[in-house]
């Protein structure tokens, strides 16, 4: 009776946004694409993350996507909605044979090798003037499905969607087993069986790939790349914000923090024109600080603590 | 369960926040059209944005006290594109949609202009560009943006114009000689874009070389490697492309080499507001459209410079101040001129345009390379001399004579 009524309420949830293309305007669906794009990046990192393993090589992997697919529409002559499945095909290829090199790597170890590869991506694509459009970048001869907003908004939401359906995956499959074993000591892993390298390998390629799209998806949505657009360090931190405010190890924690950051920031922004980047700042230290299980951790802990308060009485 | 309701309270709390705008949308549509409305993004983080928005509001408020337009009040209307192109692009379309402006105004970066253009066209508003030099720019607009008109010049405009000056100077103080001319140029698409229009334009009437370096605007600030390649090179011209960020280290840094051009000159957008305080800052040349020194030549740029001061305490620090400022002017004559916002007939008027700007020179629109409505399309050579931008060139213009050669450290 649980798992139903969970259902049906994700699937009043998914009928809502599929219909907001009825009732918003070219705006606020502008502003909805931003945060998907965000929320699907945060949810992907946060997916790698229940493994133990911090990856800061987002922005690199959603601008090869970018790069992938705007080249191949150029270069190749490919349709710009075959160019975004070539962009997630690229981008697991990629990330399949880096991962088998780093992979091996632990902790701050694998870290600083994924942001390193960012810069690394970026550099090629700057140098590759004649194949890339170097520094100044590509520019499409339009964007897909001409520009529609609700074309635009349904392609954002279907790689979202297809996003959290992989992370909702990884949740109820024996990922989640392996993953949370990995994260929680690896020689106890390896002991019972588990084949770490195989389960890292595996959530490190899928990962790559939803974020390869979804940079595939934002290239064709705007028509035009550069490497300072495509590889922006904000493709990286922005989303470990959202992460950490919503709260890791879950699907819904990097969902309501990227929902919570992306309004937040809009309407920040709106109201503060001179100065919301400041206040914007100050919001995520202070919920680090001060909420570091983050907004569904903090949610939990009040639910426990009600149902004890409820016995107690 | 309790997570599906999480979903559908977060979905739920977006949606009210997107509604509410759309909801002022539907207020603004209803009422009568009392005031006009100029839309604008600028990035309000970057001095460029910052004060190109306060001298816009300025102009404004100016013609406003002025009795308006035709009986009817601007209001200007501003939204930070944070430098982001999915931010930029956004602001549009809520200028458009949910604001109803009748005029689109501003922009500074290239990247950022490039996400903005879909919309644009899209709505087929009239824009009056401050910014977005990349000629990528005026390829993604193509030549049907006849509501387009760009203020700012082209990358192309201001390579030739910098070839034009150098000549010019060279002809008039017989000792200036510049025969060999190096750019150290920040590794993005602005730097990247100088040095290809530069090689272009320098590298046949001199011998041209340069050298990227990482801006101290993106992490960077090391420049010894591109000042040492330029050291090796000789040059008469050392000129580097970066940020306001990377004046100071630069020279700094340049004196710690005891790197000792003939001239040394910078082309940011935007300078630090204090440049001109430090004592390194003597006799370095720059490239810019505007400097206070403009006002000795300028009634109108005496003017717009007193009123910003007046107005806001602190003096103008970018040309994007008097050419923000120049943007409104040239909108409100335009929409006098036509009596009606409607698109056709303001595009008309604004064809016919001849305004005599603070900038020192009156705007006028014509063809560029693919555009029908380009506006300016030279920048000026300026000297720091003895705390103050002094123009070199062009003569008519000019507010002081060159200092030749940069002294030694």
């Amino acid at each position: 009776m649980k798992l139903k009524g969970s259902y049906l309420a994700a699937a009043a949830a998914t009928a809502v946004v599929v219909a907001f293309p009825a009732f918003l305007g070219a705006y606020p669906l502008a502003v909805a694409r931003s945060i998907m794009t965000y929320m699907a990046l945060a949810i992907s990192w946060d997916m790698l993350l229940r493994s133990g393993q911090i990856s800061f090589g987002i922005a690199g992997l959603f601008g090869l996507g970018s790069y992938a697919s705007a080249l191949a529409v150029l270069r190749g002559g490919m349709d710009p909605f075959t160019s975004i499945l070539f962009a997630s095909a690229f981008a697991a290829v990629m990330s399949m044979l880096l991962g088998l090199a780093i992979l091996r790597l632990r902790a701050m170890y694998f870290s600083i090798t994924t942001l390193a590869l960012m810069e690394i991506f970026k550099i090629v694509i700057h140098n590759l003037h004649d194949f890339s459009g170097g520094p100044e970048g590509v520019v499409l001869p339009e964007p897909i499905f001409g520009g529609s907003a609700p074309a635009l908004f349904w392609l954002c939401m279907a790689g979202l969607f297809m996003t959290i359906g992989v992370s909702w995956y990884f949740e109820k499959s024996k990922m989640h087993l392996a993953l949370t074993a990995i994260r929680n000591d690896e020689t106890s892993a390896r002991s019972s069986g588990v084949d770490i390298f195989k389960y890292l390998l595996i959530a490190f390629v899928i990962t790559s790939t939803l974020q390869g799209m979804m940079g595939a998806i934002q290239v064709q949505s705007y028509g035009f790349t550069t490497p300072d657009t495509a590889f922006d360090a904000n493709f990286t931190l922005l989303p470990l914000a959202m992460a950490l405010l919503g709260g890791i190890h879950s699907t819904i924690g990097p969902m309501a923090g990227a929902v919570l950051l992306g309004v937040a920031s809009e309407w920040l922004k709106l109201k503060i024109p001179y100065g919301h980047l400041i206040v914007y700042g100050f919001i995520i230290i202070l919920v680090i600080l001060f909420m570091p299980q983050g907004l569904v951790g903090l949610a939990r802990k009040t639910i426990r603590n009600g149902r004890t308060g409820v016995r107690h009485e | 369960m309790k997570k599906a309701l999480v979903i559908l309270v977060f979905i739920t709390m977006a949606v009210s926040v997107f509604a509410m705008g759309d909801k002022e949308g539907t207020a603004a549509a209803g009422s009568a059209p009392a005031t006009i409305k100029i839309g604008a993004t600028w990035p309000l983080g970057d001095i460029t944005g910052k004060q190109g928005s306060m001298a816009a509001q300025q102009a404004v408020d100016e013609i406003n006290a002025a009795g308006g337009i035709n009986g009817h009040k601007l209001e200007l209307i501003v939204i930070d594109d944070e430098l982001k192109a999915d931010k930029g692009a956004a602001a549009i379309e809520k200028l458009v949609t949910v604001d109803q402006v009748d005029v689109i105004i501003g922009g500074m970066a290239s990247g950022v202009a490039l996400g903005q253009i879909p919309a644009m066209k899209k709505y087929g508003k009239v824009v009056v560009a401050t910014g977005a030099a990349s000629y990528k720019v005026e390829e993604a607009l193509g030549a049907d943006a006849n509501w387009y008109f760009h203020l700012h010049p082209w990358d192309y405009n201001q390579g030739q114009s910098y070839a034009d000056g150098w000549a010019a100077i060279q002809a008039k103080y017989p000792t200036i000689k510049v025969g060999r001319i190096f750019l150290a140029y920040e590794e993005g698409a602005f730097g990247k874009a100088s040095f290809d229009s530069s090689k272009v334009l320098f590298g046949n009437a001199y011998t041209f070389d340069g050298a990227p370096f990482k801006s101290a605007a993106f992490g960077g600030g090391d420049y010894a490697a591109v000042l040492d390649a330029a050291k090796q090179y000789k040059p008469d011209l050392f000129l580097w492309a970066g940020y306001d960020a990377d004046a100071l280290p630069m020279l700094e840094q340049a004196k710690a080499m005891k790197f000792n051009p003939g001239i040394y000159l910078g082309a940011p957008p935007g300078w630090p507001a204090d440049f001109g305080k430090s004592p390194l800052a003597n006799n370095v040349m720059l490239y810019g459209m505007w400097a206070p020194a403009v006002n000795d030549i300028s009634p109108a740029s005496k003017k717009f410079y007193t009123g910003f001061v007046a107005k806001y305490g602190v003096e103008p620090a970018t040309y994007f101040a008097p050419l923000s400022y120049s943007a409104v002017y040239i909108v409100a004559d335009a929409i006098k001129r036509a009596g009606t916002t409607e698109t056709a007939a303001l595009i008309k008027a604004l064809e016919a345009t001849s305004y005599a700007s603070p900038l020192g020179q009156t705007i006028t629109f014509s063809p560029a390379n693919i555009i029908k409505h380009q506006g300016i399309r030279n920048q000026k050579i300026l000297q720091w001399q003895n705390g103050r931008q002094e123009v070199i060139w062009p003569f008519e213009s000019a507010t002081s004579k060159p200092v030749y050669p940069f002294p030694a450290w």
